[in-house]
């Protein structure tokens, strides 16, 4: 099949990739360019475990096509390094005991980065409301809920 | 014990070791990982639910791209045979041969640079059959005018199972008596991460490793190499980070099977990555339960007895190695449940369907089983005009009667039931919700008490003659030369943290930091053999043999530590990671004692143990019939009788599972269990057509409970030892997942109760609440 090129910049970096016009985001992320933490879950945009930022947004990478993203910026797990919040979220969701398999959690950190970021007054029906996009099958979301207001009470206090 | 110790080992909610990794995107899962010059597979799978296959025509210009089962030499079937006595036995070909017995059995595998052109192959083969009528309908199944699964058969059922207690009197004798038809739903264990494999042949080593996402590697190596025709140890199974389980990856896989031929006959890697679709239709394959329960009561609500007829819709094949009969052979046992039964009579069938092969899920029969007692105490109950609280009162086995043997064999180790009933029910405000019924709130309390046996053991599955009766479970302990140790396990963590509950088990023993164990585990060629992780046996399997190990390792390591000390080996102890004089005079760390043995012989005292600074010991409990923890779920709910929606207002779990090792990891099993039993009670269901098709084919369709769907739920702790095991852990893994459909059904009707109308299938999803209101309005008409 005849490929495309596609530029775009990945987690700060400007990177010019080949792929099939039908080629979604995630297949080009991990296959091209081996950033293998953002995760396949359903493919059809229900589960959020594909999820990375698109231009400073959440976005499903599984229903992102690749040509669509030619000149985005895309920030994936891996692109978090230096970021306070991400980090902040990292603890909370460790020490809320937020993960078991880890297969889902990429994907709840970059949503949850952004519920903290976007409403840093959310409560505990708020944030459950915002995070009810991305499924986890293991940890019946008690846990990542006490991350994400936990991170958000922390943030409050120091405000 | 130090108080460092105590912060650290057994008991301690340490955060998990493995935590990092996958909170970084490093995590490596089948997905993650690529080999050069690998190849893609796609497979071509039935689209009718039972079928004559006539043919499959290739793409022109790709058949050797497309492989059927005649293309794979020497591939043998896959057998899941049981000794018990009546059971039929299915081959379940790697491919179809000759039948199509299920919507999205596999026929033939398509190989390319990238799955999508894979894909494209399977979409451009041309498939001929013959229809044929499918048998979707697990009571329709066995009737003689259904038509044949297998052939051969004389009827479609893999098992039937019988108990006959006399119950012919009880009609005579009880004050009430109740008869309830229940049913639950085929579902879809879904773990975020379906299934994967990466076979690929070593020319060196002659030897097939493949890479695979599963619950049990030894237990897939050993079924590989049946079915390839191979050694052993020709065989490496790899099972890295596993995206979830709950029994969904607890089998050998035909995928598995085709993918290491190919890579065989190729030269060059294949993989398999699973997606939604394939999952969902090809793999709904569990918890589809049908009863008829009668039971009958005295006047205090004691039982007197129950009769039962169970079908359990198994599907299509039996599945390596569990079987087709799991759950159906194991009603009659686990009916009686936590309580006090005098008479059983159970009749049950392993149905066969053209549906796809059953696999144990979480819970494994009880989930259904649990649902089925609940819902019918509470039936009795409403009939005495006594609370559901009392009925319960007054059959749990009590604390005083405890190691209790009942009347089916099963021995229960320890615990208070009662108590962890009481313990619930005064964590709840009765009289509000009382109030609010009265005001004509459409509210309801409900309970579920019920009882887990995990980690049971050779005593109880050598009955049921299944390819795989666990027995004893290894650990292997070696102490490297910086006083690092590695622990190495043939159980496999998919999500529970055994990276970090071992460590605390072997920190408990010798005190060596958990951060300076390095828990190995995943590879065959790494781990000494095992039975794997199900059954809720890890932590009890698993850590006895690693405590065993360690102390066994203890032992050498304080010879020699006494020795570099200048006493004797009674006058030290195996302390805080450090050889300590009793006398307190003096004391040298296990790091040191590593390296005298390592680099330093010359120092080691003569006559020293050979076998140095590694061991493998072998643990079982005795007796093994396994731990039992239990609990008391308690649920209340709102129902909205305009549109059937069902809100879970509050829920509490009160639980005990013995010691906890690390109560943290403890209670997220307990609320991840949990999660998948409101979905089972409230969403999840895969219906299938009459022609056997399929009908959720994305997760819009099937729904999983998301955020908003669980509760923010009260957990409460009992910590009754077992007086069998290690430190007195019980099996907890699949606890949470057992309870939720009894308590919410029983506060559903509770709630409804005014009505009188009463759920009695699951989910209890919206279209069946108001069917059961609609019901109830007809019948008073």
């Amino acid at each position: 099949m005849k490929k495309i090129t596609i530029s775009l910049t990945v987690n700060g970096e400007p990177r010019q990739v080949l792929a099939e016009p039908r080629e979604q985001l995630v297949d080009l992320l991990r296959r091209e360019l081996m950033l293998t933490g953002t995760h396949v879950g359903c493919e059809h945009g229900v589960c959020g475990a594909c999820t990375v930022e698109i231009d400073g947004a959440p976005a499903r990478s599984c229903i992102s096509h690749a040509g669509s993203c030619d000149g985005a910026s895309v920030r994936t797990i891996e692109g978090f390094g230096e970021d306070a919040v991400m980090a902040d979220l990292r603890e909370a969701f460790s020490h809320e005991h937020a993960l078991q398999c880890g297969y889902c959690t990429p994907g709840m950190l970059v949503v949850a980065r952004d519920v903290v970021l976007r409403l840093p007054e959310a409560d505990e029906a708020r944030v459950r409301e915002e995070m009810a996009g991305n499924l986890c099958r293991c940890t019946g979301y008690r846990g990542i809920v006490r991350a994400v207001l936990r991170v958000l009470a922390a943030r409050r206090l120091h405000a | 014990m130090t108080a460092e110790q105590g912060g650290l080992g057994v008991g301690a909610s340490l955060r998990r070791k493995e935590d990092a990794r996958f909170l970084h995107g490093r995590g490596r899962f089948v997905g993650d990982i690529t080999r050069p010059g690998m190849l893609e597979v796609a497979f071509l799978r039935s689209p009718v639910a039972h079928a004559k296959l006539r043919s499959v025509t290739k793409p022109a210009g790709a058949e050797k791209s497309v492989f059927t089962l005649a293309d794979l030499p020497g591939v043998q079937t896959i057998r899941a045979n049981s000794a018990l006595p009546g059971f039929r036995v299915s081959e379940q070909p790697a491919l179809a041969k000759g039948k199509l017995r299920h919507v999205g059995e596999a026929i033939a595998a398509c190989v390319a640079e990238t799955r999508a052109e894979a894909e494209d192959l399977a979409g451009a083969c041309v498939l001929d059959y013959e229809a044929l009528p499918a048998v979707h309908d697990m009571l329709a199944a066995p009737l003689p005018t259904s038509p044949l699964v297998h052939e051969a058969w004389s009827m479609n059922a893999f098992l039937e199972t019988r108990r006959d207690d006399d119950v012919s009197g009880l009609d005579a004798i009880a004050v009430a008596k109740v008869t309830r038809t229940l049913r639950t739903s085929r579902q879809c264990m879904a773990p975020i991460e379906g299934r994967g494999v990466l076979a690929e042949w070593d020319p060196r080593l002659e030897q097939m490793i493949v890479t695979t996402s599963t619950q049990m590697p030894h237990v897939t190596k050993t079924g590989l190499a049946d079915c390839l025709g191979l050694d052993e140890g020709q065989v490496r199974i790899v099972s890295p980070d596993v995206g979830g389980g709950f029994g969904y990856k607890g089998i050998l896989l035909p995928e598995e099977i085709v993918c290491a031929s190919l890579a065989m006959q190729l030269g060059r890697p294949v993989r398999w990555l699973e997606d939604r679709y394939e999952q969902l239709t090809a793999s709904a394959n569990c918890r589809e339960h049908h009863y008829v329960i009668t039971a009958w009561a005295d006047r205090e609500g004691k039982l007197l007895g129950v009769e039962c007829e169970a079908t359990v819709d198994a599907g299509a094949y039996s599945s390596y190695p569990f079987g087709a009969c799991l759950e159906a052979a194991q009603v009659g046992s686990i009916l009686p449940g936590p309580y006090i039964l005098p008479l059983l009579r159970c009749h049950t069938i392993s149905a066969c369907t053209n549906k796809p092969p059953i696999l144990p899920y979480r819970g494994v029969a009880r989930t259904g089983v649990c649902y089925a007692m609940e819902t019918t105490l509470d039936a009795l109950a409403r009939k005495l005009g006594i609370s559901a609280e009392a009925i319960r009162l007054a059959n749990l086995v009590p604390p005083n009667a405890m190691p209790y043997r009942n009347l089916v064999g099963k021995v229960f180790d320890s615990g208070d039931y009662p108590e962890s009933l009481r313990r619930a029910v005064a964590a709840f405000d009765l009289d509000t919700i009382r109030a609010r019924q009265a005001r004509g709130e459409v509210v309801g309390f409900g309970l579920a008490t019920f009882c887990e046996q995990g980690a049971h053991g050779t005593s109880v599955y050598h009955a049921w003659g299944i390819p795989f009766v666990p027995g004893f479970e290894q650990a292997h302990v070696r102490l490297s030369p910086d006083g690092v140790l590695e622990v190495r396990v043939g159980v496999h963590s998919h999500g529970q943290g055994m990276e970090t509950t071992l460590a605390q088990v072997a920190h408990e023993i010798l005190g060596v930091h958990p951060d300076k164990v390095r828990v190995v585990h995943g590879d065959t060629a790494l781990t000494p053999y095992s039975t794997g992780t199900w059954g809720s046996r890890a932590m009890v399997m698993a850590g006895g043999a690693v405590a065993e190990a360690c102390r066994q390792l203890a032992e050498r390591v304080g010879a020699i530590g006494a020795a570099l000390l200048q006493v004797a080996a009674t006058d030290v102890e195996v302390i805080g990671g450090m050889v300590r004089r009793r006398d307190n005079d003096g004391a040298v760390s296990i790091a040191d004692v590593a390296r005298t043995w390592y680099r330093a012989p010359q120092n080691l005292p003569p006559g020293v143990n050979k076998g140095g600074l590694e061991v493998t010991a072998g643990y079982r409990p005795d007796p093994d019939t396994g731990t039992h923890s239990y609990a008391c779920h308690a649920a209340v709910v709102r129902v909205d009788t305009e549109t059937g929606a069902v809100v879970i207002e509050d829920y509490l779990i009160v639980e005990d599972g013995g010691k906890l090792v690390n109560p943290m990891i403890v209670d997220g099993q307990v609320l991840g269990g949990l999660a998948q039993g409101i979905g089972t009670a409230l969403y999840e269901e895969m219906p299938y057509d009459a022609a056997g098709q399929p009908l959720a084919a994305t997760l819009a369709d099937y729904l999983l409970p998301g955020t908003s769907d669980v509760p923010d739920v009260r957990l409460d702790h009992m910590e009754t030892l077992s007086p069998w095991t290690t430190f007195g852990q019980k099996g907890i893994g699949e606890s949470g997942a057992i309870g939720p459909p009894g308590a919410i059904v029983n506060a559903i009707n509770d709630a409804l109760a005014p009505l009188g109308a009463e759920v009695t299938d699951l989910p209890a999803s919206p279209p069946r609440v108001l069917a059961a209101i609609q019901a109830a309005q007809a019948a008073r008409r």
